[in-house]
């Protein structure tokens, strides 16, 4: 006890209100910093100075950044997800509206009308204006394989476009998360707080999961950084370079030092543009190749068995590249007609006469018959138009729950680590009462010690 | 629990929400629809591909049935006006065969159903846009041409084919009938009847003519049955375009049923989000102007 050991512990409380107040600051000019926890100070009672250790002061015992990290991979790895559905969503949308029941052309609305037409023509089979109209319905039918075929085309090419973007943008953010990787173990052997790095780390990770969904694990040299399926992308202070290379198919596949991880990248927009460009559009493609060849080729064969208005025996009518090997790929880009005049319809049957419709028949029978993949050529556009619209949907769905989810662990992870300016203005007024409380016992002791001093004069002068 | 001090965020998710379902009320009202993409409902527009190439189908049935109706028609009235000219060569047959008339009476009753032969000729040989409508399905050859090797000087140069034309699904019916079952039928030959008749008449003698006249009353009565084909497809097609029509609309019925917006609901959502939008934008602005406790500390 004495007033010395007074005039101590009051400097250590000055000195621990200003900490606080420095934190209390910290905290309400980071208030809207991306990637930002709040810290708080944890105080503690200090050894006791003075002889009888009955005077004892205060302590920072440490500063804490309030950071979940556990609810902050939640949050990360949801962002991937929603991204990942969001992406999905909007590079298809182009897709489907080709097969909307309003789309003027589609595969549908055309098949319907060349069939029409044939029906029109087995009215009067050797009218040669109802002939030209179902050799333009025909090519109709051409143009509608091949215009759908290009807009699936054209949006792998566009998210072939995305997946070189956000191989770089990701290559990027992976060489800064090395960096801090590497200056928070610097700082942590060198005893230092780490707060502000991971408050920069957690920025990177978060904005990282936007572009591609990964895994985390904590070893001592930090924070290692793989792919859903264990690909590494970061370890320690080592970023594995992102770089793209052309495949086969003339599309960027992502490698990460030198090891193609394409097939291995989950998550987030890059996750969702790989997944259209190489699953969800190369497999509508060879839907549509096998529909344009089949029906190509069940048109052909009735046409091939009749005769034509001048009695020669029926050509193809359609013209799919590579019909005797039986390989339907590219078949709906490069479908055409191979007639180049009415009168070459095979109206009648084989040898019959150029008032004949009896082949006509079988022709227009086809619409009712099972000739693509064990489908009418309705109900294969049907499906089509089903499944593309159910992965649209179902991608829609997934980023709204997951949305939902996301807005609910962003709430919970604010609760934690976002900065309340209340709260934060009433640990100011704390704190500054505490140092103003600590400067008057000084001013106190001070007065007391003088009055000590004092005792021996007679007329201390006051 | 700590609250989360960071609401802003929250607030204006539920103002995009708002927002959005407003746009899809508005959007379904004034498009009418509830459906403009396969994404909005997968399998409804699944299903639309399936009553669009029904209801086009329908519409070609019933296009098929007007085409093949004015053909059978102009068949009809062609066999109509055959038959007029029939039933005046037989009644000159039974005016020659009454024994009461010269031989030159006689003649130019021959003459006259010689040129009722050559009538009939025509209107057997009549086209239709081109078309033969008594050849069979040689539809680009006149059926009837004159022959002098043959009994009756006239050849079919038809043959007996016949089309069939869809009207419906697994429904069609016979577009033609061929010369062959009309005017040149075996035993009812029309124009072998009628060269008998004129050949009689040249010979005066009433026994022939009678016995001639006989066979030109049978051939008519082949004809009559070939009409009675026509008119019946006809009436057939009229029943089934009626049916046709019907159908078109229980068709259009259940697309509207896919795909079309239920605008009371559209109408009471706009309303509904519009309040929703207007008391989180309210909110907003309260909550903005609230104090902190910043304002307190002096």
């Amino acid at each position: 006890m004495g007033l010395t050991a007074d005039l101590n512990v009051s400097v250590q409380s000055l000195l621990a209100a200003t900490e606080a107040m420095d934190v209390t600051t910290t905290n309400i000019a980071n208030q809207n910093t991306p990637g930002y926890a709040r810290r708080t100070v944890i105080l503690e009672e200090a050894a006791p100075s003075g002889g009888d250790g009955s005077t004892t002061g205060v302590d920072v015992k440490a500063i804490q950044s309030m950071r979940d990290t556990v609810l902050d991979l939640s949050i990360n790895s949801a962002t991937s997800q929603q991204n990942m559905s969001s992406t999905i969503a909007s590079s298809l949308a182009a897709v489907q509206t080709v097969f909307s029941d309003t789309a003027s052309g589609s595969i549908g609305s055309t098949i319907d009308a060349f069939f029409s037409s044939l029906q029109e023509l087995s009215t009067s089979p050797s009218d040669g204006e109802l002939r030209s109209d179902a050799l333009t319905a025909a090519d109709n039918v051409a143009s509608s394989f091949q215009s759908t075929a290009a807009v699936i085309t054209q949006a792998q090419h566009q998210a072939d476009q995305s997946v070189v973007q956000e191989t770089s943008d990701a290559n990027s953010l992976l060489q800064q998360i090395a960096t801090t990787n590497g200056a928070i173990s610097l700082a942590k052997n060198l005893g230092q707080s780490t707060d502000s790095d991971e408050d920069q780390l957690s920025n990177l990770l978060s904005q990282l999961s936007a572009i591609v969904g990964y895994n985390t694990v904590n070893s001592s040299d930090g924070l290692t950084l793989t792919t859903s399926d264990g690909t590494p992308l970061v370890v320690g202070n080592t970023a594995y370079a992102l770089t793209n290379s052309l495949n086969a198919n003339g599309f960027n596949d992502v490698y990460a030092g030198g090891t193609d991880i394409t097939s291995s990248i989950q998550g987030g927009t890059l996750g969702g543009d790989l997944q259209t460009r190489d699953q969800t559009l190369p497999t509508m493609a060879t839907q549509l190749d096998q529909f344009a060849y089949q029906f190509a080729q069940a048109v052909n064969n009735v046409q091939t068995a009749g005769s034509d208005v001048n009695g020669n025996t029926g050509t193809a009518f359609f013209d799919p590249p590579d019909t005797t090997s039986g390989d339907a790929t590219g078949a709906a880009a490069a479908i055409t007609v191979a007639l180049t005049s009415g009168s070459q319809i095979a109206a009648a049957a084989s040898g019959g006469s150029s008032g004949d419709n009896s082949n006509l028949t079988n022709m227009t029978n086809l619409q009712n018959q099972s000739i693509i993949n064990g489908d009418t050529p309705t109900d294969a556009f049907s499906n089509l138009t089903f499944s593309i619209g159910n992965t649209i949907s179902q991608a829609n769905s997934g980023a709204t729950a997951t949305g939902n989810i996301l807005t609910q662990l962003q709430n919970q992870q604010s609760s934690i680590e976002g900065v309340s300016l209340d709260e934060e203005s009433s640990n100011l007024l704390l704190y500054e009462r505490s140092y103003q409380a600590a400067a008057k016992v000084i001013s106190t002791v001070d007065t007391l010690m003088g009055n000590v001093l004092d005792m021996g004069v007679t007329d201390p002068g006051y | 629990m700590r609250v989360n001090p960071n609401y802003t965020s929250d607030m204006v998710n539920l103002m995009d929400q708002a927002q959005q379902n407003e746009e899809n009320a508005v959007q379904q009202l004034s498009t009418g629809r509830r459906i403009n993409l396969p994404s909005d409902d997968p399998a409804a527009e699944a299903a639309m591909v399936g009553e669009n190439s029904q209801s086009a189908a329908v519409d070609q049935y019933t296009a098929s049935s007007d085409s093949l109706t004015d053909v059978l028609n102009t068949a009809n009235s062609t066999l109509n006006s055959v038959t007029t000219l029939l039933q005046r060569a037989v009644s000159l047959g039974v005016e020659g065969a009454n024994g009461t008339m010269n031989q030159t009476d006689l003649n130019s009753i021959a003459s006259e159903v010689s040129g009722i032969q050559s009538q009939i000729v025509g209107l057997a040989n009549t086209s239709y846009a081109g078309q033969y409508l008594f050849s069979g399905t040689v539809t680009g050859t006149a059926p009837y041409a004159a022959d002098a090797s043959d009994s009756s000087q006239i050849d079919y140069l038809g043959n007996t084919g016949q089309n069939k034309v869809q009207i419906g699904t697994g429904l069609s019916v016979a577009a033609n009938l061929p010369g062959s079952s009309i005017f040149s039928q075996s035993g009812a030959n029309v124009f072998t009847a009628l060269q008998s008749l004129v050949t009689a008449l040249q010979s005066g003698d009433s026994s022939s003519i009678a016995a001639a006249g006989t066979s030109v009353s049978t051939a008519l009565g082949a004809v009559n049955t070939a009409q009675v084909f026509y008119g019946n497809t006809v009436n057939e097609l009229t029943t089934n375009e009626t049916y046709l029509a019907q159908e078109k609309v229980n068709i259009s019925t259940y697309e509207n049923t896919l795909v079309s917006a239920d605008t009371a609901t559209a109408a009471t959502d706009v309303t509904q989000d519009e309040t929703v939008l207007n008391a989180t934008i309210a909110a907003a602005a309260q909550v903005n102007q609230q104090a902190n406790l910043l304002n307190y500390i002096q």
